[in-house]
């Protein structure tokens, strides 16, 4: 009888050491439909001011620019929040009114003012739209048709879609991007995994420098420079670090293993 | 001190500007047609990110400076500038150490 | 005698923490209702039996390209989901062929709901029908290999190719190489009077491809980096995510904890 008790309370330790650890994993996610892949919820101020959060879709911004020109240029932080956007930045020409200025003219229309003083309040929920029912005014079904399509992520092979000339992603802004030269060319490497049996990742630095600058990437993520000083796992890489600064919410996602880790085992 | 006389004239010369910028003037938008001195250096110093690889370890060293003499002024400005120009020089000042301290490891 | 008071208590408690544990009958085994959206437009729940489908197709098809969650609710299944192609009307949308047939439209425009012969009541089936379940599955499932515990033995029906589940469908999925992981991976057992685990890499794979289980379920890939015990199991965690609600349940204990781990 005793042994049981001491079975028991073993048991019970045993149980709630195991508990304590390992949490957020163990569950199985949702995956998010490819209109919502790469949904960016800002909330720093707007809940604060009585409106509604600001939902961003990468989808159609993606599209049209390179990651850089609004990473780099326009300065929006890599993680949502933190850019801390207000509305008198929008206003001042700044983050989502670098563009959205009631002035620049896009498509042969002129874009709606992020923020600007009398907006109406049906502008307004354009992108403060969390919890609300907005009609988007390009639909994302009819804007993917005919693209490349992806296994995971937006359902779109963003990356081929580039490379048919099917999207032409902007890379200058006039008046907020500086004149550069073009990069130089940078060489592609394989990484071993530490994992036998998984085939090796070839980097391309070819296909991430069409959408990115070297500052995206270098120093704030990659901070080595000579290859293997930075070692990272793949649960760093799960966990949003590294490659999964993109390849985890906006860039095709990490369960697509074979985008990456495509060379045949030596 | 290793750095070259050339790069020393020109952090001293951005320090200088820095502290001509005036302080909480409202600022222009940034496509204004006359841009305030600050901007200038800032777009002349961030213009080389892409080629940074090509670049001398001399060249990266005056880059770098020039980052460090600009950094005053761009916090000078007013909150939504500062935000934004402080963010983007960090990048471009950090991208020049980064490949310089690369060359270091060769 | 001390091994078998742990295994007792062991399986108390994961019998305990399961509604559809063990203790389901095999043609109520992995039945899932879906009642969400379904009570909010007023029409009965959905009934799902996983033996329909399993049998048919790997569990990669469904939960990676179709895209459903391994929970209940979680997907966020709607009737304009379904009539815009995803979820059921991936391949339910009246057009895809199924043994030369076209399969009915999920959520069809213009279903009448209250008509008990509508298409609509295939899935929105709502309580009862227990007996004609049980009639079906016996149909299904006859001549497949069972288990200790009545269930059906879907590796060994799988490795005697009695079934042969698709992984792949056209329009639906993205082909890709297939990755071989070999490894069996030894797990050290947190009770000194359970015997190790040794899960197989292959026998997973063929249902569940990589992505089913990492990176969410299993994140780390490196073994003894996470840590999880029999409660999380037993309350749908790990493991349990499928084994207890789908998979072999876990009162089947030795299915796992068959080797002494050094």
């Amino acid at each position: 009888m005793r042994r049981a008790f001491g079975v028991a309370a073993a048991l019970a330790a045993l149980l709630a050491a195991g508990a304590a650890v390992g949490q957020g994993a163990g569950v199985k996610k949702r995956r998010p439909l490819p209109q919502e892949y790469g949904r960016v919820v800002l909330d720093n101020h707007s809940t604060a001011s009585r409106m509604a959060p600001v939902a961003f879709d990468h989808w159609l911004h993606r599209a049209r620019f390179t990651c850089r020109l609004c990473h780099v240029d326009v300065g929006f932080a890599m993680k949502a929040g933190a850019t801390d956007v207000r509305a008198a930045d929008n206003q001042r020409g700044f983050y989502c009114g670098a563009c959205h200025d009631r002035k620049t003219v896009f498509d042969g229309k002129k874009l709606f003012g992020a923020c600007g003083p009398g907006t109406a309040g049906e502008s307004c929920a354009r992108c403060h739209s969390v919890g609300k029912q907005v009609t988007p005014e390009v639909d994302f079904t009819a804007f993917t048709r005919g693209l490349p399509r992806g296994r995971f992520g937006n359902g779109v092979d963003w990356e081929q879609a580039e490379e048919q000339g099917l999207i032409r992603p902007a890379d200058h802004l006039e008046g907020v991007s500086i004149a550069r030269k073009p990069m130089t060319a940078q060489k592609d490497f394989a990484l071993s995994p530490k994992l036998v049996e998984m085939p090796e990742i070839v980097f391309s630095h070819k296909k991430h420098t069409v959408w990115n600058g070297c500052e995206l990437c270098h120093p704030d993520i990659f901070v080595g420079v000579k290859r293997g000083s930075t070692r990272y796992s793949m649960a760093e890489i799960f966990e949003g670090k590294y490659c999964g600064v993109c390849h985890a919410t906006v860039a095709f996602p990490t369960t697509d293993c074979q985008r990456c880790h495509t060379r045949p085992v030596q | 001190m290793p750095h070259p006389p050339r790069a020393v004239r020109r952090a001293l010369a951005a320090l200088l500007l820095a502290l001509a910028a005036p302080a909480a003037r409202p600022a222009p938008p940034p496509a204004a047609a006359a841009a305030p001195a600050w901007r200038t250096e800032f777009d002349e110093v961030c213009a080389r990110t892409q080629d940074a690889m090509a670049l001398s370890v001399e060249e990266l060293r005056s880059l770098v400076a020039r980052c460090d003499a600009l950094l005053p002024a761009l916090e000078k400005l007013a909150e939504s500038e500062r935000k934004v120009f402080t963010r983007r020089l960090q990048a471009c000042r950090s991208l020049y150490q980064f490949v310089l301290d690369s060359r270091g490891q060769k | 005698m001390r091994g078998l008071a742990g295994r007792a208590l062991l399986l108390a408690l994961a019998a305990g923490s399961l509604a559809m544990g063990p203790g389901a009958p095999p043609p109520e085994y992995g039945r899932v209702v879906l009642g969400r959206s379904a009570r909010k437009a007023g029409v009965p729940a959905v009934g799902f039996d996983h033996w329909r489908h399993r049998a048919l197709f790997t569990c990669r098809l469904c939960h990676v390209d179709v895209g459903f969650a391994m929970a209940a609710g979680e997907t966020g299944v709607t009737a304009s989901t379904n009539r815009s192609g995803f979820h059921c009307g991936a391949c339910h949308d009246g057009k895809r062929l199924h043994q030369e047939k076209p399969l009915f439209a999920a959520c069809a425009e213009g279903g009448r709901i209250d008509d008990p012969a509508a298409a609509c009541r295939r899935c929105h089936a709502g309580p009862g029908g227990a007996a004609r379940r049980a009639e079906e599955f016996a149909r299904i499932t006859a001549g497949l290999p069972r288990d200790r515990l009545g269930h059906v033995d879907w590796e060994r029906a799988e490795a005697e190719r009695r079934v042969r589940p698709v992984d792949q469908l056209p329009g639906l999925s993205i082909p890709r190489r297939p990755l071989e992981m070999k490894k069996e991976v030894a797990i050290a057992s947190g009770a000194a009077w359970m015997d190790g685990i040794l899960f197989s890499h292959p026998k997973h794979s063929v249902w569940n491809g990589c992505e089913v289980c990492h990176p969410d379920i299993f994140p780390s890939t490196h073994s003894g980096q996470a840590r999880y015990s029999m409660l999380q199991i037993s309350s749908g965690e790990y493991c349990g995510v499928c084994h207890g609600r789908v998979a072999f349940p876990l009162g089947d204990c030795e299915r796992c904890h068959k080797r002494p781990v050094r």
